[in-house]
């Protein structure tokens, strides 16, 4: 029998690359159709440049948004519904006086991101448009090509799932349920048009092509619901209080009656290509109050969906089982207990 | 006359350097006309190196290729035996194993040039754990795989388990560690002129890859000079491993006739490099209705990787240590090193001492537990008291320490009242109580625990290994009258700039300033040994207060003076002030000639070691300690935080108590991460999470509250006092913490590390303990 194989190491690098800094969203949609499939837009880079020394990504052209003017910052009120650009950083957004009282789900996403000092560079819409992750992707070129590569990037099998016709990396975003669980909106631009989506409408349950964004579509605005009688919370499962990427995210809403349960929406994270929704979970919401049964019942519920598999951190049985701890912890913050 | 320096809290002299940004690591370093080197290693971890084929129609120009057949002298890494190629010839023993090497100018080539590169192999089967490696699933090394069998023994055992009140058993797992030092592995090689070749790195210890060095490239001493770079880190990690790397640079070097640097990403760092020896370790222990040890049986079996590298010496530390600190009188302790095809294993703070550490306090717990008593009462009936003797035989004399740190530690912690507090569990809260995870523990969701863990090391190398290295330290006094620090000995974060000067300054009745250190270069410095093995302060530094007082004396003895010593102050302190020793110096040394005073390690009198019989006195000194850790766990996701632990450690006169006290607390926290997340997973014998994002070591934010304590107990023969203490702090954490979360749920711990998992499973698998 023979086999072969070798590794190779030589510090990572990234990939050669045209950089191009455009001062109008307009600009910046153009430069983009322009340049094709080859470009690749970068906002804090602390995603996309471990990818490119990584090779998942060579982009030959990239379109830096750093200057791209009214792309930045929060603007409206709760009421009326805050507006976020996506090039704000998440320091920025944590620093938010504003945000931190009226949006406490996603301050708390936002928060549990990594480092301060990744925080300082990574943006919003960075975070939302995050690569999904798994052990087998993200791992150097050399690793990568001594198991003759996987289907996400430059192979044809899925090691995770031998016989998946799909990737399954996991979505990795920490805002990504909770923006999906309140129901925020977020507006799309490119240089033939523009539109707006509902941010759980952005994913997709493929691990390659996990956005339904165009890749010549530019994100501009996340627009968050008003705050009107509802509350939102996020929880994380990692192992560290600090850099780990999420393992299981739990982003969950509930609009009130008084005290009862009028609407609710559960999302989870890090547990398949998209964020899911565990709706039966909070359909058996409505009309309770979040008592400690109706708790219970719903983190019962929401095991069912949660259908990790082996491609993160901590063992596939155990992310599953937390799914319940960490719904019911949710639901009991929306409790306010 | 100025104050003694021994006892302050200087900050380290390097300090300024390294947080500024100004000190120059290897990389940082600019060799003009240096080519970039890269390794390309094998990806099974067993088979035949059947051709390395270079892509025909790539263009090779500018590059440097090799592979053992460059190799001008013995193709081997020569350390204890002779086991271990620089680059695979024929049969590869693990993966990530170095089979060649290509150097170019161009990193963008280089890198391309890797990828024209492929092994073609023949596999065969591996074995890649301890059990596999026992059962001969592949033949590695000798005729068992075993690289290095230790028996001690002591008494009578049988006949103590024949009269046992109870027979307590337990069988206690670790797992692999990685040091992760912060600057990954790094080295430059230099072919001079003359033809000799200079290798400037990242290391722990420069004549060991001056020794191996001259092996590979076949040529005498004088061919050869190794230079330490300003070192970001080593805990161990860069013993033995530079000696690989400089190989490689230096065969690379040598066949391009340019420099060459190879500084390894962190993915490489943490694939290829050595780690600490996972272990199993089964006691059987025969006990009186008291509490006493009547008979131990311990079984420690090592997992040495591929090759033997420093295992021998890993497991002899841990089979001594494997006793614990207590008193037994009957004991037998069988200890195996084990080849496996895995990356080889190597030293790493403590040096299997944190494994059997771990073992034997673990079993403790479970005999106090058997008999109903505290843990801490039994410890106390057990420690050994001066006059007892160790595993070895060894008899302690008044350094016996062990009954004072429990008992400060105790105290300190406040430990009985917060155990109480914490096994009285509150009242189980309706909520939770149908999901609570075992019957009969239902309490809150986060239960706390405290847990003790009490431990001893040996400092220095063990037995006659002092001997063996013969040690050699000088001070020389330059033309301006400061003294030069002449060792071999390195700086790797740990302080030893600072101390040296400390402790030599204090002999000299000078400040630490005006002592200097000489750049660790082979070609200037004598070998004072590696820095390993909480060596340093203890035995180099007695080496150079030995050299201090030559110094001062001749000097004395050469200006007509006899020292004058006004009562009360240090008798060994010089009679001059800075300015008169400058003046006074200058002028010796310009009147008769350079001055270097060179001292060699002086065995302590009366120690004696039997290595066949593995008895004696094993060590010069013992370090103490105790921990007590607090543990907060969630009872329904299992998550572990240690929110507090209090540290006492006696370690003799402590020379820094800043630096002894970064010392105890970094210690302390690589053990958390032993005990609680730092685990290497492997497929087919490669590690699958070599990177910082999936080894999980604590950060600031999982960093307990460190409550620290350091106590003296003066060693005899140490400069001023000084007993090492670098390894020490790893022993303790892992069972205290470990114990600590026995405490919290009821359940028996016996494996690192303690991940919300295993816990889980632990939780339902086992009966609550006893
Ligand atoms: C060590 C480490 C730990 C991390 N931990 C976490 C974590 O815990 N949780 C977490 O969620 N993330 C984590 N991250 C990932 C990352 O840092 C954050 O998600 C960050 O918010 C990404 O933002 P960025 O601006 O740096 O994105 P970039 O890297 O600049 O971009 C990411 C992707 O989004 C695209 N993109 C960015 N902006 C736009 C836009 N306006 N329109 C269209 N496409 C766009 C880019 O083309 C790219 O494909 C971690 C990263 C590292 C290195
Ligand atoms: S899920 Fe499968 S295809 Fe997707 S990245 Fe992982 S191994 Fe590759």
């Amino acid at each position: 029998m023979a086999g072969s194989g070798e590794n190779k190491t030589a510090m990572m690098r990234l990939s050669k690359f045209k950089y191009l800094a455009p001062r109008s969203v307009n600009d910046a949609a153009k430069m983009l159709a322009d340049a094709g499939p080859t470009a690749s837009v970068v906002a804090g880079g602390t995603d996309l440049y471990p990818n490119m020394k990584r090779r998942h990504q060579t982009p030959k052209t990239l379109i830096g948004l750093r200057r791209v003017e009214g792309m930045r910052g929060v603007s409206g009120t709760p009421e009326g519904g805050l507006r976020i650009g996506p090039m704000t950083t998440l320091t920025a957004l944590e620093r938010n006086a504003t945000v931190k009282a009226a949006h406490p789900g996603l301050w708390k996403a936002v928060h549990s991101i990594s480092t301060p000092i990744l925080r300082n560079m990574g943006t919003l819409g960075g975070n939302i448009c995050l690569d999904t992750r798994c052990n087998y992707y993200d791992q150097n070129y050399e690793w990568r090509r001594a198991i003759n590569f996987c289907m996400k990037c430059d192979g044809d099998t899925c090691w995770v799932a031998p016989g998946s016709k799909v990737c399954l990396a996991v979505s990795s975003s920490d805002t990504a349920p909770l923006l999906c669980a309140i129901g925020a909106r977020l507006h799309l631009v490119s240089a033939t048009g523009e539109r707006e989506i509902a941010a759980h409408e952005l994913y997709r349950r493929d691990g390659i092509h996990f956005l339904s964004k165009r890749p010549d579509e530019l994100l501009t605005e996340i627009v968050l619901p008003a705050t009107n009688g509802w509350r939102s919370t996020y929880r994380k499962l990692r192992r560290r209080e600090a850099f780990d990427f999420p393992v299981l995210g739990v982003g969950a809403w509930a609009s009130f009656d008084g005290p009862v349960v009028k609407e609710a929406r559960i999302f989870l994270g890090a547990v398949s290509p998209a964020p899911v929704e565990a709706a039966e979970a909070a359909k058996s919401l409505v009309g309770t109050r979040l008592e400690p049964d109706a708790v219970a019942r719903a983190s019962d519920l929401a095991y069912g969906p949660a259908k990790p598999v082996d491609n993160t951190d901590f063992l596939t049985r155990w992310r599953k089982e937390m799914t319940k701890v960490y719904v019911k912890g949710a639901l009991e913050d929306l409790r306010g207990s | 006359m100025i104050a003694p320096s021994v006892g302050l809290p200087l900050p380290r002299t390097d300090g300024f350097d390294k947080v500024t940004g100004r000190a120059a690591y290897v990389d940082d370093l600019r060799v003009p006309g240096c080519l970039h080197g890269a390794t390309i290693r094998s990806t099974i971890p067993h088979g035949r190196l059947r051709r390395i084929r270079r892509d025909p129609a790539f263009d090779w120009s500018g590059f440097t290729f090799v592979t053992a057949a460059d190799i001008p002298g013995q193709n081997v890494i020569a350390l204890i035996t002779d086991d271990q190629p620089a680059l695979v010839d024929g049969i590869i023993r693990h993966a990530e194993e170095p089979v060649c090497l290509l150097a170019h100018r161009d990193r963008e080539r280089l890198l391309a040039g890797l990828r024209a590169v492929t092994l073609e192999c023949d596999p065969l089967p591996a074995a890649l754990t301890i059990r596999e490696g026992l059962a001969r699933k592949a033949k590695i090394y000798g005729r068992d795989n075993i690289f290095k069998e230790i028996r001690i023994r002591k008494g009578e055992v049988r006949t103590a388990f024949r009269g046992a009140h109870r027979i307590v058993e337990g069988t206690f797992r670790t797992g692999l560690q990685e040091q992760l030092y912060i600057e990954t592995n790094g080295m430059i090689a230099i072919p001079e002129r003359g033809g000799r070749m200079s290798v400037l790195g990242s290391l722990q210890c420069p004549y060991y890859v001056h020794k191996a060095l001259k092996r590979l490239l076949g040529v005498g001493d004088d061919r050869v000079r190794v230079v330490q770079t300003t070192t970001g880190g080593g805990f161990g990690g860069k013993e033995e491993y530079p000696s690989m790397l400089a190989a490689h640079c230096a065969l690379l070097a040598r066949k391009a006739g340019k420099p060459v640097k190879i500084v390894y990403d962190r993915l490489e760092d943490l694939a290829a490099t050595t780690k600490r020896h996972p272990s199993v370790v089964r006691h059987r222990t025969a006990v009186s209705r008291e509490g006493r040890l009547l008979g131990m049986d311990i079984d420690v079996l090592m997992d040495g990787g591929a090759y033997l590298t420093l295992s021998p010496v890993v497991l002899s530390r841990g089979a001594i240590h494997a006793a614990g600190p207590y008193r037994c009188e009957n004991l037998a302790i069988r200890a195996r090193a084990v080849a496996t095809n895995t990356p080889p294993n190597g030293a790493f703070r403590g040096f299997g001492a944190p494994q059997t550490i771990f073992a034997v306090e673990m079993q403790l717990n479970r005999i106090a537990r058997a008999l109903r008593i505290d843990p801490v009462e039994l410890r106390r009936r057990n420690v050994l008291r001066p006059g007892d003797s160790t595993a070895t035989g060894q008899v302690l004399d008044a350094g016996a320490s062990g009954p004072l740190v429990l008992e400060e530690a105790v105290r300190r912690s406040g430990w009985s009242v917060r155990r109480a507090s914490f096994t009285k569990r509150a009242p189980p809260d309706p909520e939770r109580a149908s999901k609570a995870p075992r019957k009969g523990t239902a309490s809150g969701r986060i239960r706390r625990g405290l847990g003790l863990s009490l431990f001893y090391h040996g400092a220095g190398f063990t037995g006659i290994g002092e001997v063996y290295l013969d040690s050699h330290a000088s001070l020389a006094v330059t033309r301006d009258g400061s003294v030069e620090i002449h060792t071999a000995s390195t700086e790797i974060g740990q302080g030893m700039r600072t101390t040296f000067a400390q402790i030599v300054g204090d002999e000299l009745g000078l400040p630490p300033s005006m002592v200097r250190l000489a750049p660790q270069d082979t070609s200037l410095v004598p070998n004072s040994g590696p820095t390993v093995a909480s060596r340093t302060c203890m035995i180099v530094g007695k080496i150079l207060a030995n050299a201090a007082a030559d110094l001062r004396d001749a000097l004395v003895q050469w200006a007509g003076d006899s020292p004058r010593r006004a009562p009360g102050r240090r008798a060994t302190r010089g009679p001059w002030n800075p300015q008169q020793f400058r003046r006074l110096a200058s002028a010796w040394v310009r009147k008769t000639g350079p001055k270097v005073f060179t001292r060699k390690y002086d065995r302590p009198p009366g120690m004696k070691w039997d290595e066949k019989e593995y008895r004696g006195d094993a060590y010069g000194a013992f370090g103490w300690g105790v921990n007590v850790a607090e543990v907060e766990v969630d009872a329904e996701t299992f998550e572990i935080r240690v929110p507090r632990v209090d540290v006492v450690l006696e370690i003799g006169t402590v020379v820094n108590p800043l630096l002894a006290q970064g010392q105890a607390e970094g210690g302390t926290l690589q053990g958390v991460g032993y005990a609680l997340t730092e685990e290497v997973v492997r497929k087919n014998g490669r590690m699958a999470n070599a990177q910082l994002t999936n080894y999980i070591i604590p950060t600031t934010a999982d960093t307990p509250e460190f409550r620290t304590t350091l106590l003296s107990n003066a060693y005899r023969h140490g400069p001023f006092g000084a007993k090492g203490m670098g390894e020490l702090p790893l022993d303790g954490p892992g069972p205290a913490i470990a114990a600590a979360i026995e405490n919290a749920l009821g359940v028996s711990i016996v494996e690192l590390p303690i991940t919300p998992e295993r816990l889980a499973k632990a939780i339902r698998a086992r009966p609550a303990h006893e």
